[in-house]
């Protein structure tokens, strides 16, 4: 069951086209990432997923509800956290949490908050001001609050942006806990393309305010059908640079027992193969495959993703 | 409406209110140092101009304090938000734009009687002035009227912040002071030159500070509260109109996401 359909959003900021008739769905316990370079579109696509961005054009459907006709009934089911919004700085985290508890209407707010405090490790900091946490604090105290109202979708733009790889790593086992507990459905922005193939299902690029590619981290990183391959070997160079012409190889050689290949992924055991039947000592083998990153620059740039 | 939401709202400014010194300072120390400068002011109108002037001037500047927290607790309440980066997690919870208007009502009549009774213990134990002398039914049309006229500016302001951003912050403060002279708070709206007049007769504190004076004197200020009552509400459906227009427009433009930087 689709929990979020967009149909054909599109807005326009003046003459600059920021979304142009995007169309995708959310299936219920999934987790999307929504990729793209800077002004691709993605946080307006947030906003208007938020509402805080009216769309020029397209609709937006929460549980096969509209999401303009029945705003209420769509956000008290979702929430939203970002690493470039807070909470409310001069208050503490424990009155923030009870002011979101009840915008939300949440039962038994204050077993609620305990229970979440609780779990993210915050007992101490409750009545500490927001102001006055670290970032990874702020960063949990964030996500409490995105969880305040048991959502069953989650926007996240960027929620590990500007977090210290020991506090992202905790912020992503969290989510994938979270998710091991109950079907939470996550759209998901980031720059970080380790991060989304680890915890995204499946992947939308969008470029220039549209979506250039949609697929599962896997399915996207297959596209680049070409390898490296880092061979280091002890002696006969000469061999090596004979077998690589003949192959017609695109290759390079750094020194005098280094060699790198680019070729397609599946003939890479040939090429080991083909070396040692021709006396080649290898000392060490490097396979270079292409990942999530090299999609996203693929796509950014226009041109096929070239390794170094 | 749900009464959740605005109770949640009302804590929301009490929160703040109650981390926040700059609040204080400006619902509470400043409109009371402004009134305890006037009073002092008509002691000295006693001896020279007689009682009944000088307790229309403290009488004035006291309610105009109302106006002013009134208007003031709408813009800036907003603005803790938008300094803070947390409007729209507001916006994104299930509130609408009634409630939230609504809670700013509440909390600004709130403050605005507490500062009207806190400013006049003053005047009665200090300046010998009684504010409630005038009867308690003028004294509560007056406060409702200048209530309702502080909210509905104080909406204005709100969506010109929302529309325009942080760079007409200040309006929320300062704004309604550019139309204090023609509001006839310490003095009759006659002594106004024409055009000014014409300006002064289409507000509505106009005639509630009319009123208040015929009320010191011991008249009826009955014609003047009919008419501060329909120019309020007249002012009031402006008000959101106009505002619900600039908070859609703020959320076309795109302007409404960018408000916190």
């Amino acid at each position: 069951m689709a929990v979020l359909q967009v149909k054909n959003l599109t807005k326009k900021f003046g003459s600059f086209t920021a979304v142009n008739n995007i169309s995708f769905e959310l299936k219920e316990g999934e987790i999307l990432g929504l990729l793209g370079p800077n002004g691709a579109g993605k946080t307006t696509v947030i906003q208007m997923l938020l509402g805080i961005t009216t769309p020029d054009g397209g609709n937006i459907y929460y549980f096969n509800k509209d999401f303009f006709s029945h705003p209420q009934f769509c956000l008290s089911r979702l929430n939203f956290t970002s690493a470039f919004n807070n909470l409310q700085g001069r208050t503490t985290v424990w009155e923030n949490l009870v002011v979101f508890a009840n915008l939300y209407q949440v039962e038994n707010y204050i077993v609620k908050i305990k229970k979440l405090v609780t779990r993210f490790e915050m007992d101490d900091l409750i009545n500490k001001r927001y102001f006055d946490l670290s970032t990874g604090q702020k960063t949990r105290a964030n996500f409490i609050k995105a969880l305040i109202n048991d959502p069953k979708i989650i926007l996240m733009d960027e929620p590990t942006a500007s977090l210290d790889p020991d506090i992202a790593d905790k912020t992503l086992t969290f989510i994938e806990e979270l998710r091991k507990e109950r079907p939470i459905t996550i759209l998901y922005t980031s720059h970080n393309m380790a991060e989304v193939t680890r915890i995204c299902d499946r992947v939308i690029f969008l470029d220039r305010g549209e979506i250039v590619a949609q697929d599962t981290p896997l399915g996207l990183t297959k596209r680049i059908q070409v390898a490296q391959l880092r061979l280091t070997f002890n002696d006969n160079k000469d061999a090596v640079a004979q077998y690589v012409k003949k192959e017609g190889l695109n290759c390079r050689f750094d020194g005098e027992h280094v060699v790198y290949i680019t070729t397609e992924e599946k003939i890479l055991p040939k090429i080991i193969f083909d070396l040692s039947k021709v006396g080649i000592w290898m000392t060490d083998i490097e396979v270079k495959k292409p990942t999530l990153e090299h999609v996203f620059l693929q796509i950014a740039r226009g041109e096929p993703y070239v390794f170094e | 409406m749900s009464l959740n939401r605005i109770k949640a709202l009302l804590l929301h400014e009490i929160f703040i209110t109650r981390h926040s010194f700059e609040v204080i300072n400006d619902i509470l120390f400043y409109p009371l140092f402004t009134v305890v400068v006037f009073g002092f002011m008509t002691l000295y109108l006693v001896g020279t101009t007689g009682k009944i002037i000088a307790n229309e001037v403290l009488a004035g500047m006291i309610f105009w304090q109302v106006v002013n927290i009134a208007q003031y607790s709408v813009g800036v309440g907003c603005l803790w938000d938008v300094w803070s980066r947390n409007l729209t997690n507001m916006f994104i919870s299930p509130i609408n734009i009634k409630e939230y208007l609504f809670s700013f009502a509440i909390s600004g009549t709130i403050k605005a009687l507490i500062i009207l009774i806190l400013a006049s213990i003053l005047s009665i134990f200090v300046f010998q002035f009684n504010i409630f002398s005038m009867g308690l039914t003028n004294t509560f049309l007056i406060f409702i009227n200048l209530v309702f006229f502080g909210f509905s500016f104080g909406v204005v302001m709100l969506g010109l912040i929302i529309r325009f951003g942080t760079k007409v912050a200040a309006f929320a403060w300062g704004f309604i002071n550019v139309f204090q002279p023609f509001m006839a708070v310490i003095y009759p709206a006659s002594i106004l030159p024409q055009p000014f007049r014409g300006i002064a007769y289409l507000l509505a504190p106009t005639y509630v500070f009319e009123a208040m004076r015929k009320n010191l004197k011991g008249q009826s200020g009955a014609t003047e509260f009919i008419y501060a009552a329909i120019l309020n509400i007249i002012f009031l459906i402006g008000a959101i109109i106009f505002f619900r227009f600039m908070f859609n427009k703020s959320k076309q433009s795109g302007a409404f996401a960018r408000l916190e930087g």
